[in-house]
């Protein structure tokens, strides 16, 4: 790329406590130093209270840093008449849909947050009208969210995010309670948005399978940033992973298993077609 | 039969315009301390199946039965069952009610009106099963926990009956791979030191079916496979049509065969993967 990537979302020396636990040993949050670029897919990852939720909610002004600063294009989240505005840049997806489905329909829904913009009622309709035609939705339009899968459901959460016309979308693992094919539906969506939209999506997960897809992961560790870089690099780090708690791909971890066994193998293979296609170059006999 | 069902069908808003069948002709049978997987894709009714296992769905045709017997309607016979048969829903730590994690697990046996000297007695046992050490914790507020520890003690506060069934509703949503792990581990535990019958719903078949001694397939609320893993993970195709997917060591030995590599497919676990991509090259593995 020979232009600069434009930032999105910038925090500079970022640190975060909860109230009451100034005193306790770490921060939920310190030193944070990281930006997210414009139409990127970034992969947050990191054990059970390591910061990552934290780090979303300061992203979108629901938290304000304790210490440093969060700037979304440029504007400080600590800025309280900027709050309205950073929130448009950036929509949270939750992991839970229900907690965030509010109307009684589809469309109502969708449209919520575009009715509390006061916007003119013909373009509320149209930009609900694009969002749910880009995200497959149109047929339930009419429907009570409640009778909707899960994966519909988060879909329906994702449209009335993307009908702000975000220029990010953070996501707390968004398909923690969803089936296979919802899953497959929200991870086709996400490459969708970022290829087609340039939308940046922040996304946090527990599954190695959906950070492999990302272009850049981060790791985060008692609320410190404690390595960033490709999939390719970072999550064929298992000695890091694994002192974390963490786990790779089940590729990526049997290829290290049978790397140790004198297997020949690429030593940055995350995908399972990449593990079968080496082991059958391999000539093993039969 | 320990614990099954005959012929189970349950509808939703029976006699009204949205009645919906959510279970139909669901029978199925199984053994103390076994462990099953109940998976399914979002709305097969695996939760309604669950519900009705300890009484708080009651059927609209078919039975229920616990150690031989019918499950009647009776109010105080329920209750008796709730006792013996445990239930863990999704998200738990999202129904914690009380102000220390003592009066959360004492909640349950306190009900059975137990004298508040053998609820200390559970309390601490309970906590000992899950891995948690009861001085440390006991008095302090349940959201002081990490998000694992507060899994462990939803399923504490469970324990603390001493049922004989213990059945969990997607356990390890939002748990890292090391809590997830853990979580698995105790489960597996239980089972064999202490005889411990355990059904989980789950949409992550990864290092849980390892412990698994058979599998239901539920889709459309019709049992539609049942048995253990070695059968239910032989033809991807099948599952792959029910929308539902492998686990991931399962799903790359299947690649691998079809590449022409004659290797097993029954095979849940990194270690039996790489022990069996030994074998191609005549080593034993490790």
């Amino acid at each position: 790329m020979v232009n600069r990537p434009e930032i999105i979302v910038e925090a500079r020396n970022l640190a975060y406590h909860y109230p009451g636990e100034e005193a306790t040993s770490f921060p939920a949050l310190s030193g944070i130093n990281v930006a997210v670029y414009r139409g990127e897919y970034l992969a947050l990852i990191g054990p059970n209270g390591s910061g990552k939720t934290t780090l979303l909610k300061l992203f979108n002004a629901l938290l304000v840093p304790s210490d440093g600063e969060v700037r979304v294009e440029g504007v400080s989240t600590i800025d309280e008449v900027e709050i309205p505005r950073i929130r448009r840049i950036c929509g949270m997806i939750f992991q839970n849909p229900d907690n965030q489905l509010v109307a009684t329909t589809v469309e109502e829904d969708i449209a919520f947050g575009l009715e509390n913009l006061a916007l003119p009622s013909a373009e509320i309709r149209q930009r609900v009208g694009e969002v749910a035609r880009m995200l497959n939705l149109e047929h339930l339009l009419q429907q009570p969210p409640h009778l909707l899968s899960g994966g519909e459901k988060q879909r329906v959460a994702i449209a009335g995010v993307l009908a702000m016309q975000p220029g990010c979308i953070l996501m707390d693992e968004p398909t923690a309670m969803l089936d296979t094919a919802s899953r497959r539906d929200v991870n086709d969506m996400v490459r969708m948005l970022r290829q087609n939209h340039n939308i940046a999506v922040v996304h946090v997960t527990h599954f190695p399978e959906e950070a492999a897809f990302a272009e850049r992961v981060i790791v985060l560790n008692q609320g410190r940033l404690v390595r960033q870089g490709p999939p390719k690099a970072v999550l064929t780090d298992l000695s890091l992973l694994h002192s974390l708690g963490l786990q790779s791909t089940a590729a990526s971890e049997l290829a290290a298993l049978l790397r140790e066994d004198g297997f020949e193998l690429p030593s940055q293979l995350l995908h399972n077609r990449e593990l079968v296609d080496s082991l059958c170059s391999l000539e093993l006999k039969s | 039969m320990f614990i099954g069902t005959e012929k189970l069908t349950y509808t939703y808003m029976s006699g009204t315009p949205f009645a919906a069948t959510a279970l139909n002709e669901v029978s199925f049978s199984l053994g103390k301390g076994e462990i099953t997987l109940i998976i399914g894709p979002s709305g097969s009714g695996k939760s309604t199946l669950i519900q009705h296992l300890n009484g708080l769905l009651k059927p609209s045709s078919g039975r229920v039965y616990f150690k031989g017997q019918a499950i009647g309607s009776d109010k105080g016979e329920l209750l008796r069952l709730r006792r013996r048969i445990g239930l863990v829903f999704q998200i738990p730590e999202e129904h914690f009610f009380s102000e220390t994690i003592y009066d959360e697990i004492a909640f349950a046996p306190r009900n059975l009106g137990l004298a508040e000297s053998e609820v200390r007695i559970r309390v601490k046992d309970a906590l000992e099963k899950v891995g948690l050490r009861a001085e440390q914790l006991q008095y302090r507020h349940p959201f002081q926990l990490s998000a694992g520890q507060k899994r462990l003690v939803a399923v504490a506060s469970v324990l603390s009956m001493n049922p004989e069934v213990l059945i969990l509703d997607e356990p390890t949503a939002g748990l890292d791979p090391s809590h997830r792990r853990n979580l698995f581990a105790l489960l597996d535990n239980l089972n064999r030191s202490g005889g411990l019958t355990v059904i989980i719903s789950t949409h992550h078949l990864d290092d849980v079916v390892a412990l698994a001694h058979s599998v239901f397939v539920l889709q459309g609320g019709r049992m539609v496979l049942a048995g253990p893993p070695s059968e239910i993970f032989t033809t991807r195709e099948k599952l792959y049509d029910l929308g539902l997917s492998l686990p991931s060591v399962t799903e790359i030995m299947h690649s691998v065969k079809e590449k022409g590599l004659p290797v097993k497919t029954n095979i849940y676990t990194l270690a039996g993967a790489r022990q069996e991509i030994n074998r191609l090259k005549g080593r034993p593995g490790r």
